[in-house]
């Protein structure tokens, strides 16, 4: 069965006809073709495929693409600015915070909701926001130093 | 007087050249690559752990909508060859299986059929409609088991689950051990999965018209699985491409050649189409690679100063039921008895060795693959020093090879030299401040509240010296690169590794731009592609990049320099020695008004030809492994444990260590701060667990705890540098952090639990309670 659904995903309004069970996750990267979410775990730990919904973080291998019918979507690739990467971006780029690149999407889009909450926020907060993300690579310093980079030039 | 050009960019943290395209969601990993006409291919797996097959009903999936093809192990016959060891390595066991499951099934996740449809969910649907029937097998468990004659060999062609065996003297151990104080320890780790945030997967696109097979791959060595797809599917060589995208991690567990990569790359070719396939995480916990499973007893001799004499070690390991091929079951053994006495003054050594086979997933390479070493020596230097009363760091200090005693052969055979080990554990001894510590433990315990301190002090051989791999028993070749000056003056070096995480489009054109004295966007770095990249048969693993990458790219580098300088000086009328590179202009040393632009001599060579030269200006270069290379170094924590929960904290935790000159010091603390990340999961959390008939229990990140930003602590890093011994004095920490972290937070748990006996990791709360029950606290 297919359900007609509309959506704005990183300010473009899309509508698609999607199979009832077909995640957002699936729905972003293989109708979308919006690669820059991915994949890790499809059980809701990992947080790779963490995407922003109405303002708040979802993990897309959890949410149904028809349950984002009338949402605002924002994913990694919504975080550039004029087609150059945003702030966030900019400060893991500064600080070395990924190395692999896998679970990037999610932290970035993680810590962009931190940010929008709490734009000064401490270590352990940020420790504490990213908690829901697992990388494998980095041992979480460089990621934790770069939203504190982030959030001191005013991400 | 300024600096020269070539240091420009090495030794600086400069932006990575992956990061635009990562952070930007621009990243190609494999399940971002689509083809025309591609379908989806799902593996059935076996959901018991050992049975005879006898009944797989496909009759039901076969009429689903989109379902176009099931590949059994029937269809494969004739097109992909059974599976073995290689012929060639000694003294172990070579039962041969079918790439998929034929007639028996030997772990829960072994792969039975291929199902291949338009979409993944159809092929998915189909694979839930395939009814298996199986006739159930006593299964093999664990070591003692696959020990008990009684229970059942996993195949028909091997008598026992015994695979290999091994025994070697190295010195004196009977003389050593005769009339010697002995100290004892034993250790069983948890197996362990090396969890790559990407799962495996691979796209095989078969041209039905050429024959060509282009296989896209999550691989670490895309040569080593070129070479095993070419002969498993008699493949011609010239007609088998393995290309690298972007990889998520793999930390060993993409060094292997997967069955299921076999089986993909057959279906594509009986199915005439490009077939996808990207595992799940369930299926990446259950059938993909373990390791670290093992168990260990060591016995030292020592004399009452706490000299060790000798050591006495006994190694069992459980491969699983299937070799992860290219690797023999008896890979590993090899390298931890080469490894073991580390940096220390061990003269002799009893080694024994035996490796099994049981109902579970394959042992693979995991960063650090003979870690167990470091483990149970610097567990056991502890137990030492509570033996005799000593402090722990005391005698190390003692027992650790000076640098005054350098060059010294190990008792096993390789070389140490320019090894730090001692000036390390000086270091770190000094930052953590044990005299103000102890006090601090005391305060605190008259609190109630344990607090520890250890230390483990190792080396890995990253890339090692010239005589380590012969001491294994194993040859490794040389390192090639090629650089290739463009058009328009720019450069391209191509590598044989294979990065996924390790940032070598950084780190080699670093070494590139500073030795060609260009900016460093105008070098790229290409890797991943056999069709243009040097062979390698393992690609990026074993901690080689950093020595021999990086001096196969400075020589192919420099050649091509060379080459351009040559040129400019028949152009200039000027001898070439008398020429440099500065910023992309060749011109007489500090006459930057006669200077010549790189494009200019690249445009009049690729146009007029080069005298003696064919092809432009390009140069293969192979490095040979210098002497010295051996990173390592000391780690201390400070850990509390709570005796009310059992949980463990890491409240500080020191590095000091040695790997030569940094070529990008961020990049390196981001190696050495993920490979501690790993070793503290093994010690606290990690566990891929079976239970007594081998089902497996530890499916999902629900089950098997990967640590997250709450448990991994800020880690201070400092680094030593002995006198270069080479010209190329980089040398790897991929690995060292991995290794060093379990040893030392058991010591620090120990410590804090006034020397407890700990045998097992992870060290779970309920473990830790039951210790703090036994030390009576």
């Amino acid at each position: 069965m297919s359900v007609q659904v509309s959506l704005t995903v990183n300010g473009v309004e899309r509508s698609a006809a999607v199979e009832e069970r077909r995640t957002l996750a699936d729905f972003l990267r293989e109708e979308l073709g919006l690669t820059g979410t991915h994949l890790g775990c499809e059980h809701g730990i990992c947080g790779s495929c963490t995407v922003i919904v109405d303002g708040v973080s979802a993990r897309s291998c959890l949410m149904l693409a028809v349950q984002a019918d009338g949402a605002e979507v924002t994913t990694i690739e919504g975080l550039l600015e004029g087609g150059e990467l945003g702030v966030l971006q900019q400060a893991c780029r500064d600080s070395h915070a990924f190395q692999c690149g896998y679970c990037t999407p999610g932290f970035l889009m993680t810590a962009t909701e931190l940010l929008s909450e709490n734009p000064n926020p401490t270590e352990s907060e940020v420790r504490e926001a990213i908690s829901g993300n697992l990388c494998r690579c980095t041992g979480y310093e460089s990621i934790v130093q770069a939203i504190l980079l982030a959030a001191e030039r005013g991400a | 007087m300024s600096a020269p050009a070539a240091a420009r960019f090495v030794g600086t943290s400069v932006r990575r050249v992956e990061d635009d395209r990562i952070l930007s969601g621009r990243g190609r990993y494999i399940d971002d690559i689509r083809l025309p006409r591609m379908l989806h291919g799902v593996f059935l797996r076996s959901s018991i752990p050992h049975g005879r097959l006898t009944g797989v009903d496909l009759d039901a999936a076969r009429g689903l909508d989109g379902v176009v093809a099931i590949i059994t192990a029937a269809e494969l016959e004739g097109v992909a060859h059974p599976l073995s060891t290689r012929p060639d390595v000694p003294d172990v066991a070579r039962p041969v299986f079918t790439v998929l499951a034929s007639d028996r099934v030997r772990h829960v996740g072994d792969p039975i059929a291929l199902i291949l449809a338009e979409t993944r969910h159809q092929a998915e649907d189909a694979r839930d409609a395939i009814v298996v029937d199986y006739e159930p097998l006593e299964t093999v468990a664990s070591i003692e088991q696959a020990e008990d004659p009684a229970r059942p060999s996993l195949f028909d062609d091997t008598d026992s689950n015994l695979l290999y065996t091994e025994a070697t003297d190295y010195g004196d151990p009977d003389g050593a051990f005769a009339g010697a104080r002995v100290v004892r320890a034993s250790f069983a780790p948890a197996r362990v999965a090396h969890v790559p945030m990407e799962c495996r997967g691979g796209v095989a696109d078969h041209h039905p018209g050429t024959g060509e097979l282009v296989y896209y791959a999550t691989t670490q060595s895309p040569h080593a699985l070129k070479l095993g797809l070419s002969g498993v599917l008699s493949q011609p060589a010239e007609k088998l491409r393995v290309i690298t995208p972007d990889v998520g991690g793999a930390f060993g567990q993409k060094a292997m050649l997967n069955r299921e990569d076999i089986v993909v790359c057959a279906a594509s070719k009986l199915a005439g189409r490009p077939v996808k396939w990207v595992e799940d995480r369930i299926e990446n916990m259950t059938a993909a690679t373990h390791a670290r499973s093992e168990t260990v007893e060591i016995a030292a001799a020592i004399d009452d100063d706490g000299a060790i004499l000798a050591l006495d070690v006994n190694l069992k390991i459980d491969v699983g039921a299937y070799p992860a091929l290219p690797f023999p079951p008896s890979f590993l053994g090899p390298i931890v008895r080469t490894m073991v006495t580390g940096p220390y003054r061990i003269e002799h050594l009893r080694w024994a060795n035996t490796v099994f086979q049981t109902n579970k997933a394959s042992y693979g390479t995991y960063r650090g693959p003979w870690a167990i070493e470091s483990l149970v020596r610097e567990v056991l230097i502890d137990r030492i020093a509570y033996e005799l009363g000593l402090d722990p760091v005391e005698v190390r200090r003692r027992n650790l090879v000076r640098m005054d005693e350098q060059p010294r052969k190990m008792a096993t055979g390789p070389t140490l030299e320019g090894v730090m080990a001692l000036e390390t554990l000086e270091r770190a001894s000094e930052l953590i401040d044990q005299d103000s510590f102890r006090r601090e433990q005391a305060d605190a315990r008259a609190q109630g509240k344990l607090l520890g301190l250890g230390f483990a002090t190792y080396i890995e051989p990253a890339p090692g010296p010239p005589d380590f791999m012969s001491s294994v028993g194993m040859q490794l070749p040389d390192e090639r690169a090629v650089a290739r000056l463009e058009i328009d003056g720019h450069l391209t070096v191509i590598t044989a590794q294979a990065p996924h995480g390790q940032s070598h489009e950084t780190t080699l054109a670093q070494v590139a731009a500073s030795e060609f004295g260009v900016p460093l966007e105008h070098v790229r770095v290409v890797h991943g592609d056999t069709q243009q990249t040097p062979f390698s048969i393992i690609g990026t693993g074993g901690s080689r990049a950093a020595t021999m990458a990086s001096g196969a790219a400075l020589h192919a580098t420099r050649a091509v320099k060379d080459k351009v300088l040559e040129m400019a000086g028949n152009m200039l009328e000027i001898s070439p020695g008398d020429l440099e590179i500065v910023d992309a202009v060749v011109m007489p040393k500090g006459d930057a008004e006669r200077g010549i632009p790189l494009a200019q001599i690249a445009m009049a060579a690729y146009f007029m030809g080069v005298e003696g030269e064919d092809d432009g200006l390009r140069s293969t270069a192979i490095y040979h492994q210098p002497p010295g290379g051996w990173s390592g170094g000391t780690h201390a924590c400070i850990v509390e444990v709570d005796p009310q929960t059992g949980v463990v904290e890491i409240k500080r935790y020191v590095v000091v260590e040695d790997c030569g000159e940094l070529i990008h010091p961020a990049i390196v603390e981001g190696q050495i701060r993920g490979g501690i990340a790993q070793g503290i999961g093994i010690a606290l959390l990690e566990n891929a667990l079976y239970d007594e008939e081998a089902n497996f229990l530890a499916g999902t990140f629900m089950d098997y705890l990967v640590p997250t930003s709450m448990e991994i602590p800020t880690i201070e890093i400092e680094h030593l540098h002995s006198e270069p011994l080479a010209e190329v004095n980089y040398r790897g920490v991929g690995e060292g952090g991995t290794i060093a972290a379990p040893p030392v937070i058991v010591n620090a748990v120990a410590d804090a639990l006034g020397g407890a006996s700990i045998g097992v990791v992870p060290m779970t709360p309920e473990y830790v309670l039951a210790l703090v029950d036994e030390a009576g606290i």
